[in-house]
């Protein structure tokens, strides 16, 4: 056995030992996965897991290194990009992954990308018809 | 500041341009030639062409300390770099039958899911699935 794999069976049974608690936010993290579209708050994901909100935050929070929300943002622009490079307008595709305000999608995706949501789709149309050109 | 390459030391740029192209799937981006027959090779991943880019980096022709750290974290089994990937085991069955070998088959740590391979320019690459 290497060095690399006995440190990592060392650290492995001091921070994974609580095995019910790594499922919990497993489980949480692909219900979010799987609902990122609809309207979702903590009280609805740590009901839906039966621990306590702030319990569920911080586990979450422990185990994948940023909150559910900060999570659940990251999931609906990483599928706003996949709906603008089908095509989708910009309107249709904030309120497809789950956005209620075209304004905070805007901001949110240029913080995010670096560029808005109209100049990310037209990058990447020109890109596809430069593809085909050449 | 943006975050927009990051290095990985070779010791044979061509047989890394191989390996990394043909087995791993990744494209070339920028290949310019340097000095002495040295290149500037970035690569990207086919799925995320705006994404970081990797490079092949040949320090450890150049700069003994750097061949001295490489050759101890390939000694010690450690993987410096990692790779994101949606399904570790599906990348392993794929990697073997290509021929690549495995130090660490899938395992599952916590929330996360990795394997480890040596990239045959002197690294060990740990590829991760986040569950």
């Amino acid at each position: 056995m290497t060095f690399y794999e006995k440190e990592i069976n060392r650290i492995n049974g001091i921070i994974y030992s609580n095995q019910e608690q790594i499922e919990t936010v497993i489980g949480v993290k692909s219900y979010i996965d799987n609902n990122y579209e609809n309207d979702l708050n903590l009280d609805l994901l740590s009901r839906f897991r039966f621990i306590s909100k702030y319990h569920m935050l911080r586990l979450f929070k422990k185990h994948y290194g940023l909150t559910p929300r900060q999570y659940l943002i990251d999931k609906r622009i990483e599928k706003s990009k996949e709906q603008l490079i089908n095509g989708m307008s910009v309107t249709e595709t904030c309120f497809a992954v789950g956005f209620e305000s075209l304004g905070s999608f805007s901001t949110l995706f240029k913080t995010k990308t670096g560029k808005s949501p109209s100049e990310f789709q037209n990058e990447q149309l020109s890109r596809s018809k430069l593809y085909s050109e050449f | 500041m943006k975050v927009t390459l990051i290095s990985i030391p070779v010791q044979d740029q061509e047989k890394a341009v191989k390996f990394y192209t043909e087995i791993l799937g990744f494209i070339i981006k920028k290949d310019k030639p340097l000095e002495g027959g040295n290149r500037w090779v970035a690569l990207v991943s086919p799925e995320w062409q705006d994404g970081p880019e990797l490079l092949l980096e040949p320090g450890p022709n150049h700069f003994e300390p750097c061949k001295v750290f490489q050759d101890a974290l390939m000694g010690a089994g450690i993987p410096w770099t990692q790779f994101n990937v949606d399904n570790v085991d599906a990348e392993y069955d794929k990697l073997t039958k290509l021929g690549v070998e495995f130090s660490v088959k899938p395992s599952k740590m916590g929330t996360w899911k990795y394997a480890v391979f040596n990239d045959t320019c002197g690294n060990n690459i740990e590829l991760v699935e986040e569950l």
